[in-house]
């Protein structure tokens, strides 16, 4: 019976269902990344805030320091689908392991220059993104077209039907998210999981900026790995998923997650892990030479001279969650987790590509021909894990302006062919209505003419949504 | 790469006959896929509207006031005739308020949730087997329908309320030339046996007063804003072809302004009425009438009468007022 092995393996499982879980139901996905210091503790020291909840994420590095890495191999959604995906993945030794550290030191520094860019390399943000904006639209499409199939087949048995009904307004939703960019999420995803064909665990070892953060904790922890007798047959060191394993049956502290592998790899049972009974004396290498940390220092400071190129002046362009008022400071707190994504109603939060610069990728916009932004609704600030979506109540949500509206008077049915139509006076949530109307009687026949009143639009958008020309709209909201 | 994919392919070389054949197979496969699909998903179902017996009440109007809205309504429909006058044992009935906004039921946006709620009741009174409950709405579903309060009362008491479903529509069919030729009409408000429709009396921009026949744009799908032009004879036909059995406006908290959304309590007033009819087009100009507003002015009422799907001659009708 290898107890700590299925311990540790079901521990993945339950805090990965529990991630999937929380993402799914959505309202709840503000708690968790709150356990990420990587995350929480960058982004505050980049925009000089202390980030709601940060506190969470700071007690997850006194852990650290008494288990070691236990996140990486316990706990971290990205690790578990790594290490599932990589049960029949070759185990190669590598000595790449200082590229972590590399990683991780770059995006320190840059965060004291007031520059974000965590979120690039962090695994939760990047196992959530996928999960919020593939995995789960891709599940329940699949789920309802095979359901709608078989509801048809069985010509509208109404048992079936019924349960279809009560699944759409439970687990499977009203409505089927859709992202039209996501292909490039998924690309990600699959880069990172397609590294298992070098190795196992390759990205824990070598990229993981979270894991080069714990793995600088760890390395003094207090839990630790010792050998009481060993016939020297290396099956841990060959087996060991991290490489953490040295010739001398000493390890590296810092690389170890803890999979209690070597324990039951060991045909003679000699090892295990356990408290220390004296203090012993740390072995092993400091994870970056003072040499390469001054270069980091100086290519930084390189760097940080492209601060935020492409966000300046391009940020016009796009329509941002409500309450957002800085660009810079917007893209810079953005994680780019997916989070309001997931839980906007209307499916209008999307992921922008290339729109604002290239630093402004995978931050969300509201795409009015989507889906518009629900006026009785702060959802989007309610789950952001970094503020960068303000938390309004309500009643300051619904003075937030995402935009303005404005009519094509080509293509506006009233306007252009005499026709009526204000759909979109119907529709404006604003109690004293932003879209005014023109009457004038034409033929005989009183039409009303729309027009937009600036000072009471707040750009929700749902007048662009819900207008009926195609294929373009005739009115539209401009940041 | 050693133990790659390529080197698991069979290294054999394909005879002429056997790709022909391959081929074959593939294009069979393909079209059975593509015939099952069809099967599946492309039936286009057409419909030429609800064929019923049009059953007439004990008055042709009943307007009921009173403090409590399910008391009202109760009275109200009893007036008529009681529900079992339209409500057959073991028969499918569906209700169809206007839940087409994310409102609270005090901001007056969506049909009260008690009237509907009485309705349900009295439903199940008479012996209907299923009551179904649906809108498409205009705000997102979900919100409108925990907003409204309408899911929780209709679902305590045992109604079904779901969302509607964008692939399950029939195309509507007329008999004689219509703008409404061909649009999709959500199946369920099709097969039913009894249609109890269930607006809520307040303001719009286009129309001057959303009501009865307005509120049957809840059960069509596709792109509605395009029903706007032209929106009197498109409502008529539409009200011709589902033939509402019972229309029941709900008159208790209206919206005299800034409507069909509303959302500010300023705009709202009580005028605790609720008006019952089998006839849609003179509850609507009795409605209009308790507006101040002249029927006619309507453009769904006048083309009603145009299309003579019903009568505007409230001083010709038997109305019945019960104040509780």
């Amino acid at each position: 019976m290898k107890k700590l092995i299925l311990a540790r393996r079901f521990s993945q499982v339950f805090f990965l269902s529990l991630f999937i879980y929380i993402l799914w139901s959505t309202g709840r996905t503000a708690s968790l990344f709150k356990i990420d210091p990587l995350i929480a503790i960058l982004t505050s020291i980049s925009e000089r805030v202390i980030i709601p909840g940060i506190i969470f994420s700071i007690a997850m590095l006194p852990l650290t320091f008494i288990f070691g890495r236990f996140f990486c191999g316990w706990v971290c959604p990205m690790g578990s689908i790594i290490d599932g995906l990589g049960i029949k993945a070759k185990n190669r030794p590598l000595n790449l392991s200082r590229i972590k550290y590399y990683i991780f030191g770059f995006i320190v520094v840059l965060a004291f220059f007031e520059i974000q860019i965590a979120w690039v390399f962090d695994p939760l943000v990047i196992t959530a993104r996928f999960i919020s904006l593939n995995f789960i639209p891709s599940f329940t499409l699949a789920m309802d077209r095979a359901f709608i199939f078989l509801i048809k087949l069985l010509n509208f048995y109404a048992p079936l039907y019924d349960f279809y009904r009560g699944l759409k307004s439970s687990v499977l939703g009203v409505k089927i998210y859709y992202f039209p960019h996501s292909v490039v999420t998924m690309g990600f995803f699959l880069v990172i999981c397609a590294f298992l064909f070098i190795t196992k665990r390759f990205w824990c070892r070598v990229l993981c900026p979270l894991g080069a953060m714990y793995a600088i904790i760890a390395k003094f922890s207090i839990l630790r790995r010792r050998v009481d007798e060993c016939g020297r047959c290396m099956k841990c060191k060959i087996n060991c998923r991290m490489s953490a394993i040295n010739e001398d049956m000493s390890y590296k502290k810092e690389e170890c997650v803890l999979c209690m592998d070597c324990i039951y790899d060991c045909p003679v049972r000699g090892t295990g892990f356990g408290w220390p009974v004296k203090a012993a004396k740390e072995q092993g290498k400091a994870a970056i030479s003072r040499r390469d940390f001054l270069f980091l220092i100086a290519s930084s400071f390189l760097l940080s001279g492209f601060k935020n190129k492409g966000a300046s002046g391009a940020g016009k362009k796009l329509i941002r969650p409500p309450g957002v008022l800085s660009e810079r400071e917007f893209l810079n707190k953005c994680v780019r987790c997916g989070n309001c994504m997931r839980v906007c109603p209307t499916n209008g939060l999307q992921p922008v590509i290339f729109e604002s610069g290239f630093s402004g990728i995978w931050a969300p916009h509201l795409v009015p021909e989507i889906g518009y932004c629900e006026y009785n609704c702060n959802s989007c600030g309610n789950v952001c894990p970094t503020a960068a979506i303000p938390k309004f109540s309500l009643a300051r949500k619904k003075e937030q302006k995402l935009g303005l509206a404005y009519i094509d008077k080509d293509i506006c049915l009233p306007w252009s062919q005499n026709k009526e139509c204000i759909v979109c006076e119907e529709h404006c949530p604003v109690s004293t209505k932003a879209i005014k109307t023109y009457e004038e009687i034409i033929g005989g026949k009183k039409i009303k003419k729309p027009y937009v009143d600036a000072s009471l639009c707040v750009g929700c958008g749902i007048c662009q949504n819900k207008c009926p020309t195609r294929p373009e709209r005739a009115i539209k909201i401009s940041p | 790469m050693k133990g790659s994919v390529f080197e698991r392919l069979p290294n054999k070389k394909i005879s002429r006959k056997g790709f022909v054949k391959l081929c074959g197979i593939g294009m069979a496969s393909l079209a059975l896929d593509n015939a099952l699909l069809k099967f599946a998903f492309g039936r286009d179902d057409v419909s030429t509207g609800r064929v019923v017996k049009r059953i007439k009440g004990l008055h042709d109007l009943v307007a009921a006031d009173g403090i409590d809205p399910y008391a009202i309504t109760v009275k109200a429909v009893e007036a008529m005739g009681g529900m079992g006058r339209f409500v057959k044992k073991n028969s499918v009935v569906l209700i169809k308020p206007n839940i087409g906004w994310d409102r609270s039921p005090e901001q007056a946006g969506n049909t009260n949730p008690y009237v509907v709620g009485a309705l349900v009741d009295m439903c199940f009174k008479a012996g209907a087997k299923r009551v179904n409950i649906f809108d498409n709405t205009c705000n997102d579903s979900k919100r409108c329908y925990e907003n409204s309060g309408i899911e929780k009362i209709a679902k305590e008491k045992g109604a079904n309320v779901y969302f509607v479903d964008d692939w399950n529509v029939v195309k509507a069919k007329f008999s004689y030339k219509s703008p409404m030729e061909g649009w999709p009409i959500y199946r369920d408000a099709l097969e039913c046996d009894t249609f109890i429709n269930v607006p809520v009396l307040k303001h719009h921009g286009l129309t001057g007063l959303t009501l009865s026949m307005k509120n049957l744009m809840g059960i069509c799908s596709g792109n509605r804003g395009l029903i706007h032009f032209d929106i009197g004879a498109k409502l008529a036909h539409l009200t011709d072809f589902i033939k509402p059995d019972l229309t029941v406006i709900d008159a208790y908290r209206v919206l005299k302004r800034n409507g069909p959304t509303g959302g500010d309590l300023a705009d709202v007033f009580d005028m605790k009425t609720i008006i019952a009819g089998t006839d849609p087009v003179l509850c609507d100009a009795y409605a209009a009438k308790l507006m101040d507003k002249d029927p006619l002015s309507i453009s769904g009422i006048s083309q009603g009468v145009k299309y003579n799907i019903g009568s505007a001659d409230i001083a010709k009708a038997d109305v019945l007022i019960i104040n509780a």
